[in-house]
């Protein structure tokens, strides 16, 4: 009896793969089916389409990957879309006119200012102890007026090889996938790899999951809450980038980083990060950012029009979540 | 190795907002010993051992360690200096894996797997997630990472509490091991059988203080059982209720082989109106989940409650329980108040399900709050918000509250946590006269002594299970504290 109780739970392996693996692979299920459905309803679908789903959902996928790292460690972030703007702008600003090189240098330089920046924020948070969501939401109107500042108009520019190196072509269309397929699974996989094996990355998940037991076993939580803050805004200036590549021009509106922000929050809920911190992955984060992406397309091929596409969007969040909710609290009565 | 202690702790004093937990609390440990830290429920165990730990720092006092002046800031440090805890609740991250766990406190997991293959547990899945284990195998694997660390002191905050006897075998193996090796140990535990059997010296807490260091043989159960009492105050119980007409009083509430989990296993009692019935238990025997049930925040696996009528309480939130008159005083007085409102506000707080004029309270709840007010003697005056009352008073409120709505069956959990003498009467002379007045009362405390003082009968919990029934005239605290420790069973 007593070895029963303290037994491995092995014979039960698949069960608890599926439960820890479940959402990501449902997601991903849930987006292949997607994709076929829409390839099935245009007349043609080819390399064209691949590449324009892929890099046009990197700004959203990068942003849900921001974040997801940030709620996992127990934080909600509202202004990783005006990080998202600001990145933007800068890079727009200080990259025109330059040859590829500078281009790329200017992109590292974003990306550290946008880390410094958020990892700040997190400091703040973690000295005066003010919830997350009420810091955040005076950074989303700081950080977005200082883009504004930067960049008052759109315009500025960027590199063609920098177009290229998101896009696969300098114009921003074209048929080349590859380099959107690239930048969309390496940083994903990198940053799911980082938060799961590296010592930091699993002090995010314990800080997130139960600051008490987190502290109780020596984790410097102040330090875990200021590295998640500073990851999440190195994604959101990848967004950033991305959108520039993308449109080859920037622009900044306090609508889109609003916008951002929120399709970031649907992202995660959508890719299985629980709000309260601890449980998620960034690869579900960033599947159900594609989803979100792709649907709008999807509906549209469908005839569906775009406002009753956002209806559609927001059920499909809630109907997610209550069939969640059933699994898990079947799961419990079972328990 | 000088003749310094390896931890010597002088005049560690800590206070939580208005409770004092450690007025001022010396502890010596010798290297290569194994010293029990005793005391009564709320003594001020766990504080000493999270002020060694560095999970609370002191208000005051030192701590060295082989002589030496050692600021413990975090629990890291106190690691790193060789003090390792395992905590009551352990320090696992429920959503991490066993493997992740470790990876984060930097532990090789082979060193860990060596330690849980000594203690049996070889077969534990370090890809299972921490919340898929059973709570016993959670406290083993935390005792196995604090070895690993292999540490100058191990602190052992109850750790035998969750364990069978013989998952507790493999603890007692691993505290000699230490010893041989010249290493000490420092163990809480509520079972004086253990601390007889295991340690060489020990040291009583009582009111947050440090009150006597003896070796256990020689003083032997009674002697700590007496130590960690003190000279029990000797208050006379109030002129006895007429005790023979409770036989005849009507049943407030029956339960029939409640069952809930490992925690409550079969519990039936039956509680009379104008009757307030104690129920003893040492920490965690399962009082937490009965009340629970019997609050309604918590539904039961098995087994019955039934109210006066004969009717089921079959709650299935603490909301229905209150309309069915079963209410709840818990210990947690800020848990149950509204601390940021005013003490009028919170007062009404049930009524609010009653409110049968829109935007005001019909005008005798109103004089129901003001009539709750003057009998608890609460002073509104104190403060606008709740919170910023002292505990007892609020305490008051939280009763106070139930009397302006009304209730048949009272439950009280452990209600004097951390309330000064002075309110702690008050709060009993008011049980008791709302028993005499026709309630049914439901009393746990972890003050055994006033049992007596204001129970008619008291129950003994024990496992999840009740073990003794006896008059609470008789119930000394001596005779409570001997049954709470499931001896009796062992006699028989």
């Amino acid at each position: 009896m007593t070895t029963a109780r303290l037994g491995s739970v092995r014979d039960v392996d698949w069960r608890v793969a599926l439960r820890r693996y479940g959402w990501n692979t449902g997601v991903w299920l849930l987006l292949i089916a997607l994709l076929v459905f829409y390839a099935s309803t245009i007349p043609s679908f080819g390399s064209f389409q691949i590449a324009s789903i892929a890099k046009n959902s990197l700004p959203l996928v990068f942003l849900a990957i921001a974040q997801a790292v940030i709620v996992i460690a127990g934080g909600i972030d509202l202004a990783v879309g005006s990080m998202l703007i600001l990145s933007n702008a800068v890079a727009a600003q200080l990259m025109d006119e330059q040859a590829f090189g500078i281009t790329l240098m200017v992109a590292v330089l974003v990306i550290l200012m946008a880390a410094a920046l958020n990892g700040a924020v997190g400091w703040v948070i973690s000295v005066s102890k003010v919830p997350d969501i009420v810091v955040t939401l005076a950074t989303l109107f700081i950080i977005a007026g200082l883009a504004l500042l930067v960049l008052p108009s759109p315009g500025g520019g960027t590199s063609d090889g920098f177009r290229a190196l998101f896009t696969g072509s300098a114009t921003g269309t074209g048929t080349n996938f590859w380099p959107a397929l690239v930048m969309l699974f390496v940083p994903m996989l990198g940053a799911a790899w980082w938060m799961k094996h590296s010592r930091t990355g699993l002090s995010l998940y314990a800080t997130g999951s139960d600051p008490t037991a987190a502290y109780l076993s020596g984790v410097n939580t102040a330090r875990a809450k200021i590295v998640s803050y500073a990851v999440g805004g190195a994604f959101a200036a990848m967004g950033g980038l991305a959108s520039l590549a993308i449109t080859g021009s920037g622009e900044s509106r306090f609508a889109t980083a609003s916008n951002f922000t929120l399709k970031s929050v649907a992202a995660i809920v959508l890719g299985g990060v629980a709000l309260t911190g601890g449980i998620g992955s960034v690869v579900g984060a960033a599947a159900a950012g594609i989803v979100l992406f792709v649907l709008s397309p999807v509906l549209s091929a469908m005839g569906v029009d775009p406002n009753t596409a956002q209806v559609i969007q927001g059920a499909l969040i809630v109907l997610v979540m209550m069939i969640a909710g059933i699994v898990q609290l079947r799961r419990e009565r079972a328990a | 190795m000088s003749d310094k202690p390896l931890l010597q702790a002088d005049g560690i004093a800590k206070r939580f907002g208005t409770v004092v937990a450690l007025r001022s609390a010396n502890l010596q440990v010798e290297p290569g010993e194994i010293h029990a830290l005793l005391g009564a429920n709320g003594a001020g165990k766990s504080t000493l051992v999270k002020a060694l730990s560095g999970v609370h720092r002191p208000d005051a006092g030192s701590i060295r360690v082989n002589g030496e002046l050692f600021d413990v800031r975090n629990p890291r440090i106190a690691a790193e200096a060789g003090l390792a805890t395992v905590f009551q609740d352990p320090a696992l991250i429920p959503d991490l894996t066993v493997e992740e766990n470790l990876r984060l406190t930097n532990l090789p997991s082979e060193v860990v797997h060596d330690w849980l293959e000594r203690m049996d547990l070889a077969d534990v899945d370090f890809e299972a997630q921490i919340r898929d284990l059973p709570l016993p195998t959670l406290r083993l694997l935390d005792l196995a990472r604090a070895l690993a660390r292999d540490p100058s002191l191990l602190m052992l905050d109850e750790i035998t509490a969750a364990l069978t006897a013989d998952q507790a075998e493999h603890v007692f193996a691993v505290m000699e091991d230490r010893k041989s090796r010249g290493k000490s140990v420092l163990f809480i535990t509520h079972r004086l059988g253990e601390v007889l059997r295991m340690c060489d010296r020990a040291t009583v807490l009582r009111d947050g203080q440090d009150v006597e260091v003896c070796v256990p043989g020689e003083v032997g159960e009674a002697g700590l059982v007496q130590a960690m009492l003190g000279e029990v105050a000797k208050a006379t119980p109030d002129e006895s209720s007429a005790l023979a007409s409770l036989d005849e009083a009507p049943v407030a509430l029956e339960t029939i082989e409640l069952r809930s989990g490992d925690e409550v296993r079969g519990v039936s009692f039956s509680l009379r109106a104008g009757e307030v019935l104690g129920v003893a238990a040492l920490e965690d025997q399962g009082q937490d989940r009965l009340f629970e049930l019997l609050s309604g925040d918590r539904r039961a696996d098995a087994g019955e409650i039934i109210l006066a009528d004969g009717e089921a309480l079959d709650a299935r939130s603490p909301y229905d329980a209150v309309r069915k008159g079963v209410v709840l005083v818990p210990s947690d007085r800020l848990h149950a108040l509204l601390p940021k409102r005013p003490i009028r506000e919170n007062l009404t707080t049930p009524l609010y399900n009653k409110i049968t004029k829109w935007f005001s309270l019909a005008g005798d709840e109103k004089q129901r709050v003001d009539s709750a007010i003057d009998r608890l003697s609460i002073d509104t005056r104190a403060g606008k918000q709740a919170g910023r009352l002292s505990g007892g008073n609020q305490q008051k409120v939280v009763v106070g509250r139930w009397l302006a709505s009304g209730f048949r069956v009272l439950l009280c959990f452990d209600p004097t946590r951390g309330i000064d003498v002075g309110t702690k009467q008050q709060i009993y002379h008011l049980l008791r006269e709302l028993a005499d007045g026709g309630a049914a009362v439901l009393l746990y405390t972890s003050e055994l002594a006033e049992i007596p003082l204001v129970c008619d009968r008291v129950l003994v919990l024990y496992d999840g299970e009740i073990v003794d029934e006896q008059p609470a005239v008789n119930a000394t605290e001596q005779a409570l504290l001997t049954a709470a420790h499931g001896i009796s069973e062992e006699v028989a």
